[in-house]
């Protein structure tokens, strides 16, 4: 497997705050998922690995690239779709997407050439002369991946592609997404708030919390985990018999089926003795399916306990 | 969706290594700026005081013409000449309305719409960004104080029929306008890295030259004497004028200090600029 990504020790602050935590990772090809709570530090690491910002310690090659020293060269390489709204006020799609096609490195005309392609890509071709201050946020959203995509990196960073789209809107960009990652097209790390993208998009997945890299795995290792996870469907005081169980995560499924998730020291007995006490019965219970949420709660519930 | 029927595929174009690699900011920002409402007005305006000194230059050689009187007078040395155009009242007073409207919005713009993630994920450093920035401002304060400072070269050597111009004097021409330009460059991108408010940019950046003066004519009218005349920005850009072109000073202080003055405030803005923008992309 070819080394895309490799750091080691990388350490950063802002002032006292310790905003990256040792982290070492080694990603190869492919799409990787990044997730992590709020201020959990993936934003940083990813401006780290960007060369936006110099850790205070550590090593690390980004494409063959030291990102101490090369942080401008590799950007060549590299895509980057960010979370905000940015944009070049007055400009037209064509304009934006080629004028940064030109700060990448190309010429004019293939620019020009490309910015078509790619706008047309997304599917902005019928609003490419229109000025992106007028966009709506999933057009936003579109146009920056062809900022993105214009210079055919090797590798693309993805931060909140989906942010702010409607559901067609946010379907058609994971299908992008997938596409571009299908065709082995580049290499792709995608950071999203929303599970199920990264779920149906990502093959491997890196779990944030506090600065740190707590869990790297493989989505199709999920449902070899074993994680207390289980469907059930209740009769009686279902309220009393939540309360009876406030360190499981239950959440109300469809047709009255709850997902209820315990923690590691529990057992399947605990709920059917909870029921018992709370006088509620248990009409339909079955061990369910290991889902990304599940993978990340109980990684971040592990690292909050140490 | 276009990407069912056809699908990404990749460019197989080759990216090229620039050594100017600010070069597309520079090309895209004179084209903003020449786009901009009344831009045409403001550089006909701008183009004002070389055609008036254009005149002069050609009723200097024609002593039977009777037009002038004052200008040719005061033109009748090459040094003076320059000395004269180069801190005539209205061309500083244009070139203060073309930093504003250059270079009023240049950075600020980018901190209000968060455009330097845009920038700084190419491979352009922030120094690179800086140049491409400043080469704006530049271009526009040159085109109409250098440029016009050369063709006046020539058309006097048009009109006098021999290259009479002394060479010291032809290279203050060249640099005088050239240190000017930077410092004011320098001044109008600070003071826009220091707002997205375009509004409050152009009135820090009047406040700024009309304060300069006040405070110092206040202080030299309280205390008498005319180094408190230094904190004028535009007597220093007089002062500097008078050493570079060897002439009568404009006050009655060394010279020197301005040549000092100017390339150490040009120096100080340049810092802030840069500590701005290192701000703004963390």
């Amino acid at each position: 497997m070819e080394k895309i990504i490799e750091l080691e020790n990388i350490n950063f602050s802002y002032g006292n705050f310790k905003a990256i935590d040792n982290v070492n990772i080694k990603i190869g090809n492919g799409i990787y998922g990044l997730l992590g709570p709020n201020g959990a530090g993936k934003t940083t690491l990813m401006k780290i690995i960007l060369g936006f910002l110099k850790p205070s310690s550590g090593k690390g090659e980004i494409l063959g690239f030291n990102i101490k020293e090369s942080s401008i060269t590799m950007k060549k390489k590299i895509g980057y779709m960010p979370e905000n709204d940015c944009l070049i006020p007055g400009m037209d799609g064509v304009t934006l997407v080629s004028y940064l096609g030109e700060l990448s490195g190309m010429s004019k005309q293939e620019a020009i050439k490309r910015a078509h392609e790619v706008l047309y890509y997304v599917g902005l071709e019928d609003s490419r002369y229109r000025k992106v201050d007028t966009y709506s946020s999933g057009m936003k959203q579109r146009i920056k991946l062809a900022t993105a995509i214009v210079h055919d990196p090797e590798l693309l960073f993805l931060d909140e592609p989906t942010s702010g789209m409607d559901p067609q809107a946010r379907k058609d960009m994971l299908e992008l997404i997938n596409d571009i990652s299908s065709k082995e097209a580049m290499n792709i790390i995608m950071s999203s708030h929303i599970l199920p993208d990264i779920e149906n998009t990502c093959k491997n997945i890196l779990i944030m919390n506090k600065g740190k890299i707590i869990s790297e795995q493989q989505i199709s290792d999920l449902n070899s985990k074993q994680f207390n996870v289980y469907e059930i469907r209740l009769k009686g005081d279902i309220k009393a018999f939540r309360e009876k169980l406030p360190d499981c995560r239950i959440e109300r499924g469809e047709k009255g089926v709850f997902r209820i998730q315990l923690p590691n020291d529990f057992t399947i007995y605990s709920i059917f003795k909870k029921a018992y006490e709370t006088n509620v019965q248990i009409r339909y219970f079955r061990q369910s399916k290991v889902t990304l949420e599940d993978a990340f709660v109980t990684a971040i519930g592990e690292a909050n306990a140490n | 969706m276009p990407i069912r029927e056809k699908g990404y595929y990749k460019w197989d174009g080759e990216l090229k290594e620039s050594y100017i690699k600010w070069l597309p900011i520079f090309i895209n920002g004179i084209k903003e700026v020449f786009r901009k409402k009344r831009s045409k007005l403001l550089f006909a305006f701008s183009a004002f005081p070389f055609f008036v000194f254009l005149i002069a230059v050609y009723v200097a050689t024609k002593p039977e013409l009777k037009m002038m009187k004052h200008l040719v007078k005061q033109i009748q040395s090459d040094a003076m000449l320059f000395y004269s155009f180069y801190t005539f009242g209205s061309l500083v007073f244009f070139m203060i309305l073309l930093s504003l409207f250059a270079g009023a919005d240049l950075i600020s713009t980018d901190l209000k719409f968060r455009s330097f993630t845009l920038y700084l994920s190419r491979p352009l450093s922030r120094f690179d960004y800086i140049k491409g920035k400043f080469s704006i401002v530049l271009f526009y304060l040159l085109l109409f104080s250098l440029v016009p400072g050369i063709l006046l070269v020539i058309a006097k050597v048009i009109f006098t029929g021999e290259f009479s111009v002394p060479l010291y004097v032809f290279l203050s021409a060249l640099i005088f306008p050239i240190i000017i330009s930077l410092f004011l460059s320098s001044l109008i991108l600070m003071i826009s890295s220091l707002s997205s408010n375009r509004k409050f940019v152009i009135i820090s950046f009047i406040a700024f030259y009309i304060i300069s003066n006040s405070i110092a004519g206040i202080f030299q009218g309280v205390f008498k004497s005319d180094y408190f005349l230094f904190f004028s920005i535009e007597r220093n850009i007089k002062q500097f004028g008078s050493l570079v072109f060897n002439v009568k000073p404009d006050f009655n202080a060394p010279a020197w200090i301005s040549l000092a003055i100017l390339p150490f405030l040009t120096f100080v803005f340049i810092i802030i600029l840069i500590v701005r923008i290192k701000r703004a992309e963390d």
